[in-house]
């Protein structure tokens, strides 16, 4: 129930509506008046259909004016605003259909012109509710927001679809044969009054990136031999800033205005192009690499990429990723993997050229390059040119240096910079080092690379026939271009090595000259020569009294030594002359050696034959000298390791194989052991002491084992070495080991 | 069946002769080193760099043998005395068998077998 007091209440408030209304005005005609200007006012801004006519062809002008005036006398605009807004929300039904079936067309068809219509019709509408501008900045602003506010509920995601493709087709296509679309001024106007342009700014951006990276990708990806950033930029200034024009820069007068403008989205388009062509090349990497030098212009490119975005850790992070998967498999020869790697070291070198990356990248190459075992013959063979496939991984054109040694930083040096920030703590510069510093230094001692340098000139010279006498001389060429790098003294041993070659070839000159024979010695020093492996073999027949002559004249010779054979090594040049056929043939001498012995009696067993020749030969390699001959169809294997000689050639079976295997145990180098064998051949001289130890000591820990061997006389071996060596030991039975305590098999 | 050998490209080692003639264990591999630098007597002595007949043997009469060099060094020197350094008698180099070298050597090798 109604109070008095809410009563008198209602009617002050009633009474002051009133006064408000009606403005002092007799009886209620302000209150009519009122009544007729807010009609007038609702009418005139009334969110209109399309075709109904202006609000001026209804009323004039002054008529409006008045209206509002009073309206505003009495306080009523905001009011007014509100049902106006409230009169647009009730029609936007009308405007949703639309835009659904603008939408609708342009989801069946795909055709970006339904939308440009819809942003077209939009505008029409947004245009006939626009409260006209005498009503007042307030009104109209409120309009727009809320204008845009609704249309942008009411616009689907396929409208931003499709709004992204019209963006898209206003672009300069990337092919410059057809010309650019022509720029429809009118769109960009209508996106701008509609407030699409900033509701879409992401888009419309995103469109631009999208084009630039289908360019860069379309037009330059593989494209490695020149530098594209130049024509890039050209491009974005050409095609792509005129575009931008159209959106950033509409309002501009100047030239320097719309620089201003520009500026901001402009260094982001510029950021976007550089960020995208260094994907592409970073995504590349590994090919441009392999294509180096070929590829320098895009090795320039993403070094200039690289300053602008810092995309370093990503390139790190994809060429090892690159590598891992296509280098550092086993299917991977060495040599691949090492021209690889001298390609990165001079591609990461102009990218980089502190060498941050490189060592960042280079670092698992190195360590997987370690544990290959013949990286180092690759390296050496590389080095000295003997390579049959060329491509040399040190160009010619790079001076020769001596080997870099790491030096410790100097900081009294002027020129001093610091480490580069991005490098890692164990980061060191081997600054202006060249490249095969470089891979020498993937081993932690250059005396490894000189000892299997001596294996491999060994196994080279031994090779040698002795009309042959310029493949010395490329020898000794080539040893004297690694003296440069390698010190004179590190490579004396292969010194003398050239030199005993050409003192055996003037020493069988002189022989020779006196009492001509078939044999035709090298003679080596030993003790600079690798350790080749020696099984003796005792020639049998004239092979031996070839020697023995031979020995004889040395002597007379040089009175103060004796030639001792070493009878495995060389080849034999024979001629077999059999009942029906004459065979020449090239063979290794233990070939040679079976072969005489067939001479003197037609059928032999195995075994027999390699008592003849004396019995450190072992079964495997007598075996392959037999099947050599079996081969060549003279001899034939009877079963039960009995072999007869062909002397008539046997119809059936052995019309003379294609002589496959001789040709390939002939050419054969002669085996100089590598350096691990030889190295095992080393801690065979230990087992001797280790045998003692534990004889004398009963059973003694490794360490233990380690710190008396070092007393031994040239041990070097570390304590996992040996301990690898031990665990062999135990393999073969010779001892056991408890707790790490090792002890000899007890007998 | 006949064997001819046309041509036989071998690989031998040299030795000095003598070295070990009495022991006639040329067998071993490890030869002998010279007693005044440790060097093996097929090396060279620390003052050269190549073995052979650059860096010869020096046989004394008390049947000693070294680098020349390294002896030639040795009795250079004061405190020598002209001893040789192991057995300290006076060194006395001794008469090299040159001509008769052959036999010696050829019997050697026979007596190999």
């Amino acid at each position: 129930m109604a109070t008095d007091a809410l009563r008198a209440q209602v009617a002050a408030k009633w009474q002051e509506s009133f006064t408000r209304l009606n403005q002092n005005e007799p009886g209620i005609v302000g209150l009519l008046n009122f009544s007729q200007a807010w009609n007038i006012a609702r009418e005139c801004i009334r969110p209109r259909g399309l075709d109904e006519p202006d609000p001026l062809t209804e009323y004039d002008k002054s008529t409006f004016q008045a209206s509002f005036e009073l309206l505003n006398k009495c306080r009523r605009l905001p009011i007014l605003l509100e049902t106006f807004l409230d009169d647009m929300r009730k029609r936007l039904p009308v405007i949703k259909e639309e835009v659904d079936q603008y939408t609708l067309e342009y989801e069946r068809t795909s055709d970006t012109s339904f939308i440009l219509n819809l942003v077209f019709r939009l505008l029409q509408w947004y245009n006939k509710w626009m409260p006209r501008s005498e009503l007042g900045a307030t009104l109209q602003s409120a309009f727009v927001l809320s204008f845009q506010t609704h249309i942008f509920s009411i616009l689907t995601p396929t409208f931003v679809r499709g709004f992204k493709e019209l963006c898209a087709s206003t672009l300069p296509p990337s092919d410059p044969s057809t010309s650019a679309p022509e720029p429809n001024i009118k769109m960009w106007e209508a996106f701008e009054t509609l407030g699409l342009l900033d509701r879409y700014e992401n888009i419309i951006a995103s469109v631009g990136y999208e084009h630039i990276e289908a360019h860069v990708v379309s037009n330059f990806a593989g494209q490695w031999s020149t530098s594209v950033l130049g024509e890039l930029r050209k491009w974005m200034t050409n095609q792509v800033v005129p575009w931008m024009l159209l959106m950033y820069g509409r309002n501009a007068t100047t030239t320097d205005d719309a620089r201003a403008m520009l500026q901001n989205v402009g260094s982001r388009f510029d950021f976007h192009m550089a960020k995208t062509l260094c994907d592409l090349r970073t995504k590349e990497i590994f090919d441009i690499i392999i294509d180096f030098p070929e590829s320098t212009g895009a090795l320039q490119d993403l070094k200039e990429c690289l300053h602008r975005v810092d995309q370093r850790a990503n390139l790190v992070h994809t060429l090892r990723k690159a590598n891992h998967k296509r280098l550092l498999h086993p299917g991977a020869d060495t040599r691949l993997i090492l021209t690889q790697y001298v390609a990165t070291i001079k591609c990461l070198r102009v990218i980089d050229p502190p060498g941050v990356l490189l060592f960042k990248v280079a670092d698992p190459i190195r360590r997987y390059l370690r544990e290959r075992p013949d990286t180092i013959r690759c390296i050496i063979s590389n080095l000295t040119g003997d390579d049959d496939s060329g491509d040399p991984l040190v160009d010619d054109s790079e001076p020769i240096q001596p080997l870099h040694q790491t030096e410790l930083e100097e900081y009294n040096d002027p020129n001093w910079e610091p480490e580069p920030v991005d490098a890692g703590p164990d980061f060191r510069a081997n600054k202006p080092s060249d490249i095969v510093s470089t891979l020498v230094s993937i081993y932690d001692s250059k005396d490894l690379f000189v000892k299997e340098l001596q294996v491999l000139l060994a196994q080279r010279l031994l090779s040698v026939t002795d009309d042959d006498s310029e493949k010395v001389e490329k020898e000794r060429r080539s040893i004297e271009i690694l003296k440069i790098r390698f010190g004179e003294a590190a490579l004396q041993a292969c010194e003398v090595m050239l030199k005993d070659m050409s003192d055996s070839k003037r020493i069988d000159g002189h022989v020779q000259s006196q009492n001509e024979t078939v044999l035709h010695p090298t003679i080596i020093s030993k003790h600079f020569w690798p350790m080749l492996e020696a099984t003796e073999i005792v020639m049998p027949g004239q092979f031996r009294t070839l020697q023995e002559e031979y020995a004889k004249r040395y002597s007379t010779f040089k009175p103060d030594k004796q030639l001792r054979w070493l009878p495995h090594l060389g080849t034999v040049h024979l001629e077999l002359q059999l009942e029906d056929r004459t065979i020449e043939t090239n063979v290794p001498p233990l070939e040679a050696a079976f072969i005489e012995l067939f001479s003197q009696q037609n059928v032999w067993t195995m075994d027999k034959l390699i008592d003849q020749v004396g019995s450190s030969v072992d079964k495997a390699a007598a075996l392959k000298a037999l099947l050599t001959w079996v081969d060549l169809g003279v001899l034939k294997e009877e079963g039960n390791n009995t072999f007869s000689l062909l002397e008539v050639a046997d119809a059936a079976g052995t019309t003379p194989r294609e002589p496959r295997a001789v040709a390939n145990s002939a050419m054969e180098l002669p085996s100089a052991p590598s350096v691990q064998q030889q190295q095992a051949e080393q801690m065979k001289v230990y087992w001797k002491f280790i045998e003692g130890m534990l004889t004398n000591l009963g059973s003694l820990p490794v360490d233990r084992i380690q710190n008396m061997l070092k007393l031994a006389p040239g041990y070097d071996q570390t304590v996992e070495q040996l301990g690898i060596f031990m665990e062999a030991a135990r393999l073969e039975g010779l001892v056991v080991v408890r707790d790490g305590i090792w002890k000899l098999t007890p007998k | 069946m006949k064997v001819q050998i046309k041509n036989w490209h071998a690989v031998a080692q040299w030795r000095w002769d003598s070295v070990s003639d009495d022991t006639n264990k040329g067998d071993d591999d490890e030869g002998d080193v010279c007693g005044i630098c440790r060097v093996p007597y097929e090396g060279c002595c620390p003052a050269c760099k190549v073995p052979g007949d650059d860096c010869p043997l020096i046989w004394g009469e008390c049947s000693h043998v070294f680098h020349m060099h390294c002896l030639l060094k040795w009795i250079g020197t004061a405190a020598s005395k002209q001893q040789c350094p192991m057995d300290r008698r006076s060194w006395v180099t001794a008469e090299r068998k040159i001509a008769p070298a052959q036999e010696p050597a050829a019997s050697a090798d026979h007596s190999r077998d």
